[in-house]
């Protein structure tokens, strides 16, 4: 089964192409910006350096998050459209998945969030679906003793809860998100992981009484 | 490159998820259009991070009905072009990636196109009118004269200095517990209302040239409204006829005045003026533009009005005009929020660091 894995979630570009658990080629750029530019020639390149054309893939793994609203997007509407023309499955694996791939016991992945906020999900007997909390909602999580903490600040938290800490890499490398692809199950198209309201005002002011309405 | 047969077209620049199939004989295939307007509604305005979300999970699901409907495959086609840019930025790039990945797993050409030329080019795929003409685009997003000379070359001859007379539908309606969007509920309060009772300014009617304003005439509403809630503690529903229809005859006065100057700027012997954009439905407003058309001599074309909103078929008919004229894309291409069609025109709106925004 041949996968090619795209991820813009954070401040990088990164592709690779995959055969079960052999990695092919693996690519990552770090930037900013200009993820929307880059994504589609990398993944050409990765292709080729692999030896795997567009119609030899099976799936395309893509990263949903959480993170950068506008780089979760690059990826996922490539995907989409990948898959379409292809008529092949995308699937969209979370960083939270591509960072505890391969984790055994109970584990709790952490994300930058900003504004001292973290994006949280737990795994096993720490099992715990993927939210947004501030440091006062994480000490009020209940988590097993022994839950291994990964990912932003885990070293912190991991003192403050008590618990062991692990690696606090935030970025996967790209071949996880193929890996982490093949455990998901079910048809629906990869949609971002936004975690977060789309931040929206509602008009501030009412429109006036209308005198005459009954 | 010769003029490409069948051309997807994908369009994400603003609040509607569209895509088409359009073919060189100017014979529109498909053209899906999924709007947002109930996801915008509560906020009486376009939600740019409401927007690119929803764009994001629909434009492939788009396309897929566009090809369905056209009874054609990826494989079938000869160009994907898709708009690179101005408009929301979240929207653009969910439309240019989707076209990117689609190109690139089948090989079929890609070119990114300027929204405002698919806007601007329009009437000669509904209409097959010659080049020059002159348009006049005016939408919730835009208001310019542009001289059209060629699929690529676009002279802007004037435009708005600040809003876009669609926001000033929409901040109208606004002020007025009016839906959303603007334009036709106002058009419809208007319908019983006396355009005379406020006097509603004309701004820049004092001032040669084609540039238009349209803020003040927002603030002057706002300021009649404040007025009468000061007064009465309400608007009553004959205020609210009478603001909209004053409002309306406002907008429709400095639309035909300006079209009059730019038509005479124009200068060419029996010229046509189209008309593109949603405000181009307004029914006042659209007497009035084909009034001074007739004054001019000009003869007047109006895209029917699902060809004159943000649709994917004028994307596709543009990337079929411009591919033909020599223009390409790669897998580089970006998403542009600013991008200005007359490249040599003066910078009107967004002048700052970034450069001109349209």
């Amino acid at each position: 089964m041949k996968i090619l894995a795209l991820d813009t979630a954070g401040p990088h570009c990164s592709v690779a192409v995959t055969e079960w658990r052999e990695v092919l080629t693996s690519l990552t750029e770090r930037m900013d910006r200009g993820q929307a530019e880059r994504l589609v020639p990398m993944a050409q390149t990765a292709l080729e350096l692999a030896g795997v054309g567009w119609r030899d893939l099976d799936a395309i793994a893509v990263g949903v998050g959480p993170g950068n609203f506008t780089g979760i997007r690059i990826a996922v509407a490539a995907a989409r459209g990948l898959a379409l023309a292809l008529d092949i499955r995308a699937i969209g694996v979370s960083t939270f998945d591509a960072l505890a791939l391969d984790c055994i016991g109970p584990v709790l992945v952490s994300l930058d969030a900003r504004r001292g906020r973290y994006y949280l999900r737990g795994y096993g007997e720490a099992d715990l679906s993927p939210r947004i909390a501030d440091p006062h909602e994480l000490r009020a999580l209940p988590l097993p003793p022994g839950t291994v903490v990964l990912g932003h600040h885990a070293a912190r938290i991991a003192a403050d809860l008590e618990l062991t800490a692990g690696p606090e890499t935030s970025t996967p490398d790209p071949e996880a998100f193929a890996f982490a692809a093949h455990l998901i199950e079910g048809g629906e198209a990869p949609a971002p992981l936004y975690l977060r309201a789309a931040d929206a005002a509602l008009p501030s002011e009412p429109p006036p009484p209308i005198l005459d309405d009954a | 490159m010769t003029m490409p047969d069948l051309c997807l077209g994908i369009e994400s620049s603003c609040d509607d998820t569209a895509a088409a199939v359009v073919a060189s004989d100017r014979r529109i295939l498909s053209s899906v259009i999924y709007d947002q307007a109930l996801l915008h509604a509560a906020y009486g305005g376009v939600v740019p991070e409401i927007a690119a979300r929803a764009h994001a999970e629909r434009v492939d699901l788009c396309v897929a009905e566009a090809l369905r409907q056209a009874g054609v495959g990826l494989a079938g086609l000869d160009l994907i072009a898709v708009t690179a840019g101005p408009g929301l930025i979240g929207g653009v790039l969910a439309g240019v990636m989707c076209a990117k990945g689609l190109s690139a797993a089948t090989g079929v050409p890609l070119l990114g196109v300027n929204h405002l030329a698919g806007h601007a080019l329009t009437p000669r795929l509904t209409d097959g009118i010659d080049y020059p003409y002159l348009l006049l685009l005016v939408s919730g997003g835009h208001c310019q004269f542009l001289a059209v000379r060629g699929p690529q070359d676009f002279r802007r001859l004037g435009g708005t200095i600040d809003d876009a007379p669609g926001e000033a539908f929409d901040k109208t309606a606004r002020l007025l517990g009016l839906g959303y969007p603007g334009g036709p509920e106002v058009e419809r309060a208007a319908a019983g209302g006396d355009p005379a009772r406020f006097a509603f300014p004309r701004p820049l009617l004092d001032r040669p040239g084609c540039d238009l304003s349209f803020s003040g005439l927002k603030t002057a509403v706002r300021r009649a409204v404040d007025k009468l809630v000061a007064a009465q503690g309400g608007v009553t529903r004959q205020d609210r006829a009478d603001l909209c229809a004053g409002f309306q005859a406002a907008t429709a006065d400095v639309l035909a005045e300006k079209t009059r100057r730019a038509l005479a700027a124009f200068g060419t012997a029996a010229p046509v003026l189209a008309v593109a954009g949603g405000v181009a439905a307004n029914r006042t407003i659209a007497g009035a533009l084909r009034a001074v058309a007739a004054a001019a001599g000009a003869r007047f074309v109006t895209p029917p009005l699902a060809l004159c909103t943000d649709n994917a078929a004028m994307i596709a008919w543009a990337g079929i005009e411009q591919a033909a004229a020599g223009e390409t894309s790669d897998m580089g291409l970006a998403a542009r929020p600013r991008w200005p069609l007359d490249a040599g025109a003066a910078p009107q709106l967004g002048s700052g660091r970034k450069g001109a925004k349209a």
